[in-house]
């Protein structure tokens, strides 16, 4: 990959949090280089830093030394160019899911009639388009977190932000999930930085997936999956899957 | 189906309804046999059927005294909405603003705010400065207290996603924060008219110039009880009244689910 096609480049980058007794490191130093349209998998255990690292990227959170860049721009606060998908759906309850859809509009300061037929289409892709009226709790929560996605594709953003989106989903929903997220990916091809800790998710959906070592973190690893598109479930029977899953299994377990 | 749903629903609220009004009518029947039985003199316990006769004979002057009980309320409590509410946000919005005042408003809700009446008269005179004023103290406190505690009920993940779509400090409070306070500002405004009647009724107790107060006091030293009761009745239905429009007020605006502890 060349300098000017990184779409996200994190060079030197280290977070510490300042507690009352002393000083946590959470992140000691982390590099990357992610081109437009990859999808990108960041594995690592729980509590290693890897949603601080997300959010350092989305500009939700601030770091401690170092830079990371988007589309050859320093990020220091949200982009207007970038969605995120977080843990939780966190929907609106007082809103239709057409309305939690279309709030980035509203905070972005876009006219609202312009998204609204982008908005229904996702609503179609994602298998929603009888819900658009429906209120948040009315739908379940693999529902939910397709809302979620829907809201963090609507104003068109290029880089797609996801945190462990669907570790709080039974493991056939987010089978489907996961199809669907790919499904999603080959219409649109965003840049994508999905966070799990689930190393069969990292696996099926990415194009190289970046291992984080255990708190303080630094990326131990990056693994190229070189497996064929489109994906479909029935990739995960085969000895190239397994393989892959077996290599970062004995990383994360070093 | 629709139709289906639309009885199922009659039929739940006449059930709601039909319970209370049941038990309501056979103590008043008790109440009324008690009174025939024990021959207790009007002056003490008038019966339920006499207090009945003494609002359609008395209804010219409990209309009269209503009036100035209700607007006077309302003022008093729509005071204290404003103001309420208002200061309830400015908690939520600076915290320096926290630390310094909200200790001091706690205070002052310990203070018995009845008590202030008097103060009250000697600062403000006999009229309705007073009790619209003694109305407001008193329905201030759960204004101020539910709007802050509403805004700071809010998940802060739902304030970070807004935040990772750009939103400013102003859409964060006006599309998530104030939404998200409502049904704890509707507990406040629940509780904010009940406490506003008490405030008013307490005020025309002591300025004793109009109002269903100064109505229930003044029958008192005629020992008319049954004029008493019949403004007492009257005074209930105020009550009510003012309270089931703040209910279906809420039942128009938090049309969404909120967790069970706010019900």
């Amino acid at each position: 990959m060349t300098e000017a096609s990184a779409h996200v480049r994190v060079e030197n980058l280290r977070k510490t949090y300042q507690t009352r007794r002393d000083e946590i490191e959470a992140i000691r130093e982390v590099q990357m280089e992610v081109a437009e349209g990859e999808f990108i998998s960041i594995l690592g255990p729980s509590g290693c830093g890897k949603s601080t690292l997300l959010m350092i990227v989305g500009g939700l959170l601030p770091l401690t030394s170092g830079t990371v860049a988007v589309g050859g721009e320093s990020v220091s606060k949200p982009r207007r160019d970038t969605g995120v998908v977080f843990q939780a759906p966190v929907l609106m309850p007082w809103r239709t899911i057409l309305k939690n859809v279309l709030f980035p509009i509203e905070s972005l300061g876009l006219r609202e009639e312009d998204y609204i037929d982008r908005a229904h289409e996702l609503l179609e892709m994602t298998g929603l388009s009888g819900f658009a009226d429906n209120v948040p709790s009315e739908l379940s929560g693999g529902m939910q977190q397709r809302v979620a996605i829907c809201r963090a594709l609507i104003h068109n953003p290029n880089l797609l932000l996801m945190d462990e989106p669907f570790s709080a989903l039974d493991a056939m929903t987010r089978d489907l999930m996961n199809q669907e997220l790919l499904r999603i990916w080959e219409e649109y091809k965003k840049t994508v930085l999905f966070v799990t800790h689930s190393i069969r998710e990292a696996v099926f959906l990415s194009d190289r997936v970046f291992v984080m070592s255990p708190r303080p973190a630094v990326i131990s690893e990056i693994v190229t999956i070189d497996l064929p598109r489109p994906r479909e479930l029935a990739i995960e029977e085969t000895p190239e899957f397994n393989e892959y899953v077996a290599h970062l299994r004995g990383l994360i377990e070093h | 189906m629709a139709n289906n749903n639309g009885d199922s629903k009659f039929f739940s609220v006449a059930g709601q309804i039909a319970g209370p009004t049941a038990i309501a009518f056979l103590m008043l029947v008790i109440w009324h046999l008690c009174c025939v039985f024990f021959a207790i003199p009007e002056a003490i316990l008038p019966t339920p059927v006499k207090i009945l006769a003494t609002i359609f004979k008395h209804w010219e002057l409990l209309a009269i005294h209503t009036w100035p009980t209700t607007s006077e309320c309302l003022m008093g409590f729509g005071l204290a909405v404003v103001v309420g509410m208002g200061l309830g946000i400015l908690l939520a919005f600076f915290p320096m603003f926290h630390n310094s005042v909200y200790p001091l408003v706690v205070a002052f809700q310990v203070v018995p705010k009845v008590a202030l009446a008097p103060l009250f008269i000697v600062w403000f005179g006999l009229g309705t400065l007073s009790r619209v004023l003694l109305a407001f103290v008193i329905a201030f406190f759960p204004m101020v207290v539910n709007t802050y505690a509403g805004i700071l009920s809010t998940d802060p993940l739902m304030v970070r996603m807004a935040h990772a779509f750009s939103a400013n400090r102003w859409t964060v409070f006006c599309k998530i924060e104030f939404p998200n306070a409502l049904p704890y500002i509707f507990s406040g405004l629940k509780i904010g008219i009940t406490f506003a009647v008490i405030g008013i009724i307490v005020a025309e107790f002591v300025t004793a110039q109009k109002g269903l107060g100064y109505l229930i006091v003044f029958a008192e030293g005629n020992i008319d009880t049954p004029l008493l009761m019949a403004a007492l009745t009257v005074l209930s239905i105020v009550g009510v009244v003012l309270y089931a429009a703040v209910v279906a007020l809420e039942k128009l605006v938090v049309t969404w689910d909120v967790g069970q502890d706010l019900h």
